[in-house]
């Protein structure tokens, strides 16, 4: 290997090349920064839970994988190049596989480490929930279980985004009602509804419904009654799904809704 | 005592060349050409870094495809039964940025245990042993080298080096471009991470910016990313630089043939083996030094021997 001597001219060209790509590579990053800024999210692509404002998850998220690995359902995926999103940043597709919080302890937030999905709210929505429950009674006699008041409160101090009803495709606002397997038999998302027997998620597919007016996303909504309700409609009096104030925007109703495309839809918070 | 280990001693006059009765191969009464090639072929630490290499990386594949707990996530953050580990470069990416907006209140204790763990584990093994041993990168790169050797020696391409400096300036303008777009930059074109994430979590698009950069490194500049550009590996190399597992050479073995800075990745580290350049009987290998082994393999001396500095030769 007759290797010549590479002096200081030799590495001030290169360096100075060097310092050009990284200049363009900055450029570009800032340039796609710009143009991206809120629509950065795509409509059906959510950020994890406890996700902090987009901006500051762009720098935080170091990419890891982690809060993927540890997802029971595997909801979390990481983002391609062509996907809208910033290469290797996490995402809930939820019309495909939506967060059912059947880990029950936002296991994903936990795990983070750098934080850019949260756990200080949820600690404190949890704390806070069983002091409130715990209040003024004794702690030896009461039948209070602390384990399942955190995790409720836990759960519902989520907040992803807020669903709405498409009223030009809902099953409900026709009045029509829905008979058999929602997604078809080959549909993989699994979720744990409220009614299940199971501690797990289970397949959608083994669930055969039978409505005489569609409500999947009201009865199947992991939440329940503070995020969406089956009531009648203030003018036509025709029972149908309306989101509340307490939706986290999990996508579960995403998930089981059995129009083409999905009459119920998660738009991402956008902070 | 201390400080004149850490010294390289190139700043010391040159001792004179051995004289040739005093040449390895004089004294085994051998021909030179013959005792050179005496060790072409032996591949003892590479046939252990190789599995060692692989192994580590399906641990990753095989804790995320059977929900195993044993090292979880990928290369640029990860937990090892449990205990969280943090690629440094991408933790300095992150402090910078925080330092100047205040987001440093967030990062958990996870994120402190796994940078230290990770430091001191990697600072008693070297340091920059972590290319060589666990980087996936690394080991697509050897394979390229090999492609690309062969190209140069049948005169099909011309060698093009650069200054290893370089990397410096990929260092510092890495975490300024961090600080300036408020942006993990690096780590969108950060061929470690992306190797890594793919195997882990199944291929991407990016997958065609390693291939660039391998076909690159094959046609025109052998191991350009490892020697040239990688921040991950200088990061490394700064913690390695006070390492006490490195790589020893003994003079009076020594015969002078250079095979060990042909097959080294960092030849600059080898800089004592030339004829006449050694200014003391023993040298140690710097901190931009892999702990690959593969000088160790290929010496016909025995020259070259892993060591634990103030420790004696425990390999």
């Amino acid at each position: 290997m007759a290797k010549k001597q590479i002096g200081r001219r030799e590495f001030l060209i290169s360096g100075g090349v060097a310092v050009g790509v990284l200049a363009a590579t900055g450029v570009g990053v800032k340039y796609l920064d710009i143009s991206h800024t809120g629509e950065q999210l795509r409509q059906d692509f959510l950020r994890p839970p406890g996700a902090i404002n987009e901006v500051e998850f762009m720098y935080g998220c170091i990419k890891c994988g982690l809060c993927v690995q540890i997802c029971p359902v595997q909801a979390i995926k990481l983002a391609d190049i062509h996907e809208g999103l910033s290469y290797g940043t996490p995402y809930i597709d939820v019309r495909e596989q939506p967060c059912d919080f059947s880990c029950d302890a936002l296991q994903c937030v936990e795990t983070c480490p750098t934080a850019v999905l949260n756990f200080e709210q949820f600690k404190e929505a949890g704390l806070k929930a069983i002091e409130k429950a715990t209040e003024g009674k004794d702690l030896r006699t009461t039948d209070v279980n602390p384990f399942e008041v955190q995790k409720v409160a836990m759960k519902e101090a989520v907040l992803m985004g807020k669903a709405s009803v498409n009223k030009n495709t809902c099953l409900a606002h026709q009045r029509k009602g829905f008979k058999g397997i929602s997604r078809g038999t080959d549909f993989e998302g699994i979720y744990r509804a409220p009614d299940s027997k199971f501690a797990y998620a289970t397949p959608l597919k083994d669930k055969e419904f039978d409505r005489e007016i569609c409500n999947l996303c009201v009865t199947e909504c992991p939440i329940g009654e503070t995020a969406i309700e089956f009531s009648p409609g203030r003018g036509s009096g025709k029972m149908r799904p309306r989101v509340l104030e307490g939706c986290t925007g999990c996508g579960v109703c995403v998930m089981v809704c059995p129009t083409d495309k999905p009459s119920i839809v998660v738009e991402p918070i956008k902070s | 005592m201390a400080f004149e280990l850490l010294r390289s001693g190139k700043h010391k006059t040159p001792l004179k060349p051995k004289p040739m009765e005093e040449m390895p191969h004089t004294q085994l009464g051998t021909d030179y050409k013959t005792w050179c090639d005496s060790h072409k072929g032996t591949h003892k630490w590479r046939n252990i870094r190789w599995p060692v290499l692989i192994f580590m990386n399906l641990l990753f594949v095989v804790s995320f495809v059977f929900d195993l707990a044993i090292l979880e996530g990928s290369l640029s953050g990860s937990r090892l039964i449990g205990f969280y580990l943090m690629d440094p470069f991408n933790a300095l990416q992150e402090l910078a940025i925080t330092s100047t907006t205040g987001y440093i209140v967030h990062l958990t204790m996870n994120f402190w245990i796994g940078l230290f763990t990770i430091l001191i584990f990697w600072f008693l093994l070297g340091g920059r042993s972590y290319c060589s041993w666990m980087c996936p990168y690394h080991f697509l790169a050897e394979l390229a080298e090999k492609l690309h050797n062969y190209l140069v020696k049948t005169k099909k391409i011309k060698e093009h080096a650069f200054h290893t400096g370089l990397r410096f300036v990929f260092w510092f303008g890495f975490i300024i471009l961090a600080l300036v777009t408020q942006q993990l930059v690096f780590e969108n074109l950060n061929v470690v991470g992306i190797v890594s994430r793919a195997m882990i979590y199944g291929p991407g698009l990016l997958l065609f910016w390693v291939f660039g950069i391998l076909l690159f490194e094959i046609v025109y500049s052998k191991r350009f990313w490892c020697r040239y550009v990688c921040p991950i590996g200088t990061t490394w190399s700064f913690v390695g630089k006070l390492s006490p597992l490195t790589i020893k050479f003994e003079l009076d073995k020594c015969g002078y043939c250079r095979d060990c800075q042909i097959v080294c990745l960092v030849p600059h580290e080898l800089w004592f083996v030339q004829r006449g350049k050694a200014t003391q009987e023993v040298h140690y290998t710097g901190s931009d030094c892999t702990r690959c082994g593969l000088c160790i393999d290929t010496c016909a001396g025995n020259a070259l021997s892993y060591t634990i500095k103030g420790w004696g030769t425990v390999l």
